[in-house]
């Protein structure tokens, strides 16, 4: 598949230029595009007991993103990119999965909001209706530390969890074209507590090599490619144990295929995508089994 | 017969506002939001003048540029930059684009950063068309 056109949400409290800056390694995996996205939620601008709509106060938060948007985007056509801004009114989850369509972009770069109403929207469920209306990848930024110091290379180290749905596969497929920018993927799989209900050790063994030919057979995948490539068994909790396997294995950002259940789906699921939106320390790529390769 | 110019800009007011300028002095004003559709009327009707912002939807002003610079029929349309864009970004991009194997293109004919008075506008516009 070609990448080329990316949307950058940012809300300019959690995603600033810099994450952008890390992303530009991607330039040689073929994009060169980016649309810049800034909502302006609706409550900040609504009609008022006495005041009526806050045309003035929506003319400054307009002209504050413009000035924002224009410095990012002479550093970005300085280096001979494309880029395109919107500056919109109104709720961010339809706005981000109109302006998706409407430039049919190939990856979506949001951050992770902490509070407000944005919260709700990166805090997971939202998250996945958009991977589920869109079709398109979601890359969930995360500052790495509380600093906001910035992964330089986010793409460089990815831990790839595999659950062997057909989203996983897809995720494989997706992470390939990136392959010019990947140094080693770390793939790795979460062996549930429940598939230890036999008390044969036999059987339990049998579970552990077959998923570890299953995990060999992606890593093979990567290396054909000239793509390092481990692969890793641990047992436990999904979540937990990907946070655990991405600290121990030092990897740069999480990749998951997500499954396209609605939102209310996973809400009572409670999906490691959600999860790993909304709690994990790293950047999260979430690629949905609809993606078009 | 009357002049008739394009504009392609993605903010209302400035639409409004360059409309508005047209209009007072006689032209013809035609409307376009992003450079993806400004170049589809730009070769349906072969306006006077092109005035071009540069950070749209779509496609910038930056392509559309090149695109216009590139096409026999309409490199010879006068083109002003009208944008928030600084004018040596501009031209840095198109020596980029240039590097990468494009066809290098012609500075443009004015470029003015906004904002404009519109006597300053309507003044530019006037000696651009009388030129041509």
């Amino acid at each position: 598949m070609q990448n080329k056109k990316l949307l950058f949400v940012t809300q300019f409290e959690e995603l600033w230029f810099d994450a952008l800056t890390s992303l530009m390694d991607l330039r040689k995996t073929g994009f060169n595009h980016v649309v810049f996205l800034h909502v302006i939620e609706r409550d900040k601008v609504a009609m008022h007991r006495g005041k009526g709509y806050l045309k003035d106060e929506e003319i400054k938060l307009r002209e504050m993103a413009n000035v924002r948007f224009i410095d990012w985007a002479e550093s970005l056509f300085e280096q001979g990119m494309e880029v395109g801004a919107y500056i919109v009114v109104g709720n961010p989850l339809p706005k981000i999965i109109s302006t998706a369509a409407e430039e049919d972009v190939d990856l979506i770069v949001m951050g992770r909001h902490k509070k407000g109403k944005f919260e709700e929207l990166y805090g997971g469920s939202e998250t996945l209706e958009i991977l589920e209306r869109t079709s398109t990848p979601v890359l969930v930024y995360k500052y790495m530390l509380p600093s906001g110091k910035v992964n330089e290379k986010p793409f460089e180290r990815p831990l790839l969890t595999m659950d062997w749905s057909p989203a996983s596969e897809k995720a494989v497929d997706y992470l390939l074209s990136f392959r010019d920018i990947l140094k080693k993927v770390i793939v790795m799989h979460v062996i549930g507590e429940k598939e230890f209900k036999s008390t044969s050790a036999m059987e339990i063994q049998a579970i552990r090599k077959e998923n570890r030919q299953k995990l060999e057979r992606v890593c093979s995948v990567f290396e054909e490619e000239g793509i390092q490539a481990e692969s890793h068994l641990y047992v436990g909790g999904t979540f937990e144990q990907i946070e655990k396997a991405a600290s121990e294995r030092e990897a740069s950002m999480i990749v998951a295929g997500t499954t396209g259940k609605s939102p209310l789906k996973e809400i009572f699921l409670g999906s490691v995508a959600k999860k790993l939106t909304k709690h994990s320390m790293l950047p999260s790529l979430l690629v949905p089994a609809s993606v078009k390769l | 017969m009357s002049k008739r110019v394009l504009t392609v800009d993605d903010d209302p007011d400035i639409i409004m506002f360059v409309k508005t300028v047209l209009e007072e002095n006689g032209y013809i004003p035609l409307i376009a939001m992003n450079g993806e559709t400004g170049l589809s009327i730009a070769r349906d009707e072969g306006p006077d003048l092109i005035i071009l912002d540069v950070l749209m939807p779509k496609q910038s002003g930056i392509r559309m540029y090149r695109e216009l610079k590139g096409d026999d029929a309409l490199k010879d349309i006068p083109v002003i930059i009208l944008s928030g864009i600084a004018r040596r970004t501009f031209l840095r991009s198109q020596e980029a684009l240039t590097e990468f194997g494009d066809q290098p293109v012609p500075e443009p004919e004015v470029y003015m950063e906004k904002p404009v008075e519109p006597a300053e506008l309507a003044e530019v516009i006037a000696d651009l068309i009388d030129r041509s």
